[in-house]
């Protein structure tokens, strides 16, 4: 921070001669060269050449890059990614969504080039990155060892966090639930008291856009629900051993007391059917009154439903202690995507591929991958990225805004937290900052490199362990099977599914990829 | 061909080019008759072109490609560079017990399809034959063809509303009786009957746009004279309408057979939960979750040729068993 407020000084003190020795020392090639680039990703399928990023990029570095996406005509990046790799004409540079797998899996077969020395000898930035986050390098690493990609890693710490509305707990003179006893009681209350006042029990207590979020609530009787920010990963328990969450004594507990909930009508009913806009639906009509979900996006409706509610106020309050006395919020941000950008076999120049890279690790990089151009869309004011004015109170989101001039897209990068908490709401922010002072994050698992004979024990027993674990899961929330009756069963299933396989090879190697 | 103008004219000169015709039929080699009968008749040839291209491009170029279900397939390496393992996705698909599951349920669903679902459209052309009033006719059967034309999205979403317990249509008619409101879409014993009940309310209109067409195509001096000898309108559709179109239906059977196992997966996807996959996970959607999703394409492809190999020695017993029996085949 103190380096970046430097250049910012220099910047804002003596701006011609900082810009123009900043532009000497950003050049990489003296005749402008060209690059081209697959680069898939949700938001847009391909890489705008007329990005006030690229072009800016271009000024400074001498790099141009030229867009040779695949698969524009469909949103799946990883059918891009495929059909890319089976037409087997590559493109110097391959970005975007989701690449850690597949560059991880065909880059030992020569698909793409490893990183680790052209790194270390030509991109002093992204070096010093890895040395200052420490774990981060061997967990987007391959199983030979290697890493392919450069990654986008995100910044800030919170992603999802459990909401109430605060008026129904007012309106019934409740507290804000503090432990699991106390939430149990609230919903019930939400249940039975007719909160929104309409004279019908028609408020669903406990709802979820993605159904999966249901098993957030295991948190409560300390179990887990997923190691990341991925539903139904496996976790590092503290033994330090990979395991995965629904073969543990502590969801069976967990699952009775959901499927008691659920049987109660504290959770909602069609969870599993009503889908992605149940949040919009259930809060629009007054009749939600808890969920688990992103702080930022869930916090907006209070400004949406101002009108529409009287009253209306959907806040996030503390994860309730668990019945062993533990607070925690099991999702949070990943700190490492699988999106981002590695090098083709193909591309000739890997040397000048790798000091680009590493332009987007340096200061001016950064700032420019994050806010956009600027003087375009933001200023410098004492040292802090400001966006204009004109591109906060826009009637489309920032995020939006970026996407479209090329700054926070897919590429490899490190975002600055500053860039959202600017336009972040005011409610989310005394969330964040609650859930800031209270020490509530556990690590992630990060994912392990399977080597061919890993995998291949990993794709033979795993996605059908999956399903059956699924299958019950629903099942016993749904009542149409007992957990407690059929636990025993349940276990020695998947040891006969080749539970135990599966682990073991995850183990192998989670101490290969991260003993160092 | 050289004095073609002038055989138009004359009636012997006619006759001598049928005899020469007959004549060279007896002799010439098989690849000189051929190319005469293409030139002979090169528009049929001209609109049979594009079924041929099609179906090289798509259906047996692809072929090679089926060589990966032997293989252990790496997309970079390309399908000629992967390794060949012989049988193995096959023996990893048969120890699978999910894979058995889903065959079972492959079989069972596509049963009450064909036995549910294949006379319901011979039953609706019949009915439209025997409705006399034209705008109620016309009315009724573009209420019937509308479902086919909707995508299956849009079909799923309104199932999932008419049957979800708090404000499904279902729910709301079973309470109005005393019952109790069900969450059909999780329940494993209500996804068949759901999922072929779509099906039928989506196709079965369509379908007998054929059967409508082969009903007009029944001789009317049949009727009439039915109608002289006093025969009733019942016994005209048992008597006549049935047993002439008969062939058509046969045809339709044994199609429906080959196709029997390629259940519309695309639709099960959009209904199904882990809580019903125990009725409701077929072979294309095991495929889609094992393969497509976890990028096993080579084990996909596995279960996928097995698909086929059972389809096949479906449609060609059906194809036996009626050429026995009816004397109509497919060939």
């Amino acid at each position: 921070m103190r380096k970046l407020t430097l250049t910012a000084a220099l910047c804002a003190s003596t701006v011609l001669t900082a810009q123009a020795l900043a532009q000497e020392d950003l050049r990489i090639v003296e005749e402008p060269l060209e690059l081209t680039i697959h680069m898939h990703w949700p938001r847009a399928q391909g890489y705008d050449e007329n990005y006030a990023v690229e072009k800016a990029a271009r000024e400074m570095t001498g790099i141009h890059l030229k867009d040779a996406t695949a698969g524009r005509n469909s949103t799946d990046s990883i059918e891009a990614m495929n059909l890319l790799l089976a037409m087997g004409d590559m493109p110097d540079i391959v970005a975007g969504h989701l690449i850690q797998q597949p560059v991880n899996q065909y880059g030992p077969e020569g698909a793409f080039l490893p990183l680790n020395d052209l790194v270390k000898e030509h991109a002093p930035h992204i070096q010093a990155f890895w040395d200052s986050h420490p774990g981060l390098q061997e967990a987007i690493s391959s199983y030979d060892g290697n890493y392919y990609y450069i990654p986008y890693l995100p910044d800030g710490e919170f992603g999802r966090a459990w909401y109430i509305r605060q008026d129904w707990l007012d309106k019934l003179g409740l507290e804000q639930p503090q432990n699991v006893d106390e939430y149990y009681e609230v919903l019930k209350a939400f249940r039975e008291q007719d909160p929104n006042g309409n004279g019908l029990k028609d408020e669903i207590p406990y709802f979820a856009r993605q159904w999966e979020d249901v098993n957030r609530l295991l948190n409560l009787w300390d179990a887990r629900s997923s190691g990341s920010d991925t539903y139904h990963d496996f976790y590092v328990n503290d033994e330090g051993k990979v395991v995965h969450p629904y073969a543990q004594e502590a969801y069976r507990v967990g699952l009775k007391n959901i499927a008691q909930w659920y049987k109660e009508g504290l959770i909602d009913p069609e969870i599993f059917t009503r889908g992605s806009s149940s949040r919009d639906y259930l809060l629009s009509e007054d009749l939600g009154g808890s969920t688990h979900d992103w702080f930022a996006s869930t916090s907006g409706y209070n400004q949406a439903l101002a009108d529409k509610i009287e009253g209306f106020n959907f806040i996030p309050f503390l994860p309730p202690e668990s019945a062993g006395g533990v607070r925690m919020e099991e999702h949070r941000r990943i700190p490492i995507k699988p999106d981002g950008w590695a090098i083709s076999y193909s591309n000739e120049y890997p040397v000048e591929t790798i000091k680009y890279f590493d332009f987007w690790f340096t200061e001016e990089g950064r700032l420019l991958a994050n806010f956009g151009v600027e003087g375009e869309t933001w200023d410098m004011v004492d040292g802090e990225p400001v966006y204009k004015p004109e591109v906060l109170n826009s009637d489309s989101p920032v995020n939006s805004q970026m996407y479209l001039v090329g700054a926070q897209i897919q590429r490899g990068f490190l975002q600055d937290y500053r860039y959202e908490w600017q336009w972040t709401s005011e409610p989310a922010r005394k969330g964040i900052e609650l859930y800031e002072a209270n020490d509530l994050l556990i690590d992630q698992f990060l994912g392990v490199a399977l080597n061919e004979e890993e995998q291949a024990v990993y794709d033979k027993y795993w996605p059908s362990l999956r399903t059956y674990m699924l299958e019950r899961q629903q099942a016993w929330i749904l009542g149409s099977g007992d957990v407690e009756a059929e636990w025993d069963d349940y276990v020695s299933t998947l040891n006969k599914m080749g539970y135990e396989d599966v682990i073991e090879v995850m183990n192998s190697a989670y101490s290969r990829q991260y003993a160092g | 061909m050289i004095n073609e103008p002038q055989l138009h004219g004359s009636k012997t000169e006619e006759l001598i080019v049928e005899a020469g015709e007959a004549l060279r039929r007896r002799k010439p080699s098989r690849m000189v008759r051929i190319g005469d009968h293409v030139k002979r008749e090169w528009q049929l040839y001209l609109m049979l072109l594009p079924t041929i291209l099609w179906l090289l491009i798509f259906l047996y170029k692809p072929m090679y490609g089926l060589q990966i279900a032997f293989k252990d397939y790496s997309i970079f390496r390309g399908v000629a560079g992967s390794p060949w393992i012989g049988l193995e996705h096959f023996q990893t698909l048969f120890g699978n017990d999910q894979f058995l599951r889903a065959i079972k349920n492959t079989v069972i669903i596509s049963f009450y399809s064909l036995i549910f679902g294949f006379p319901m459209p011979i039953i609706l052309a019949l009915m439209f034959n025997e409705v006399l009033h034209q705008t109620f006719k016309k009315t009724a059967q573009t209420i019937v063809y509308l479902p086919h034309f909707i995508s299956s999205v849009i079909i799923a979403g309104i199932v999932i509303t008419a049957f979800s317990p708090s404000a499904g249509i279902v729910n709301t008619v079973l309470e109005w009786f005393g019952g109790e409101s069900i969450y059909f879409l999780t329940r494993p014993e209500w996804f068949r009957p759901i999922f072929v009940g779509t099906g039928i309310w989506q196709e079965a209109g369509f379908q007998s746009i054929v059967y409508l067409a082969a009903i007009a195509g029944v001789s009317p001096t049949l009727y009439e004279s039915a109608v002289v000898d006093g025969a009733s309108r019942w016994q005209m559709m048992w008597k006549i309408t049935l047993p002439s179109i008969l062939p058509t239906i046969i045809i339709m059977l044994i199609i429906r057979i080959g196709n029997m196992l390629e259940v519309s997966f695309e639709m099960i996807i959009l209904l199904y939960q882990p809580a019903t996959y125990e009725t409701a996970d077929v072979v294309n959607t095991f495929i889609y979750r094992q393969g497509i999703q976890g990028g096993q394409y080579d084990l996909a492809a596995a279960a996928g040729l097995f698909n086929a190999v059972v389809a096949f020695v479906l449609v060609m017993t059906a194809n036996t068993i009626s050429k026995r029996y009816s004397r109509t085949s497919l060939w």
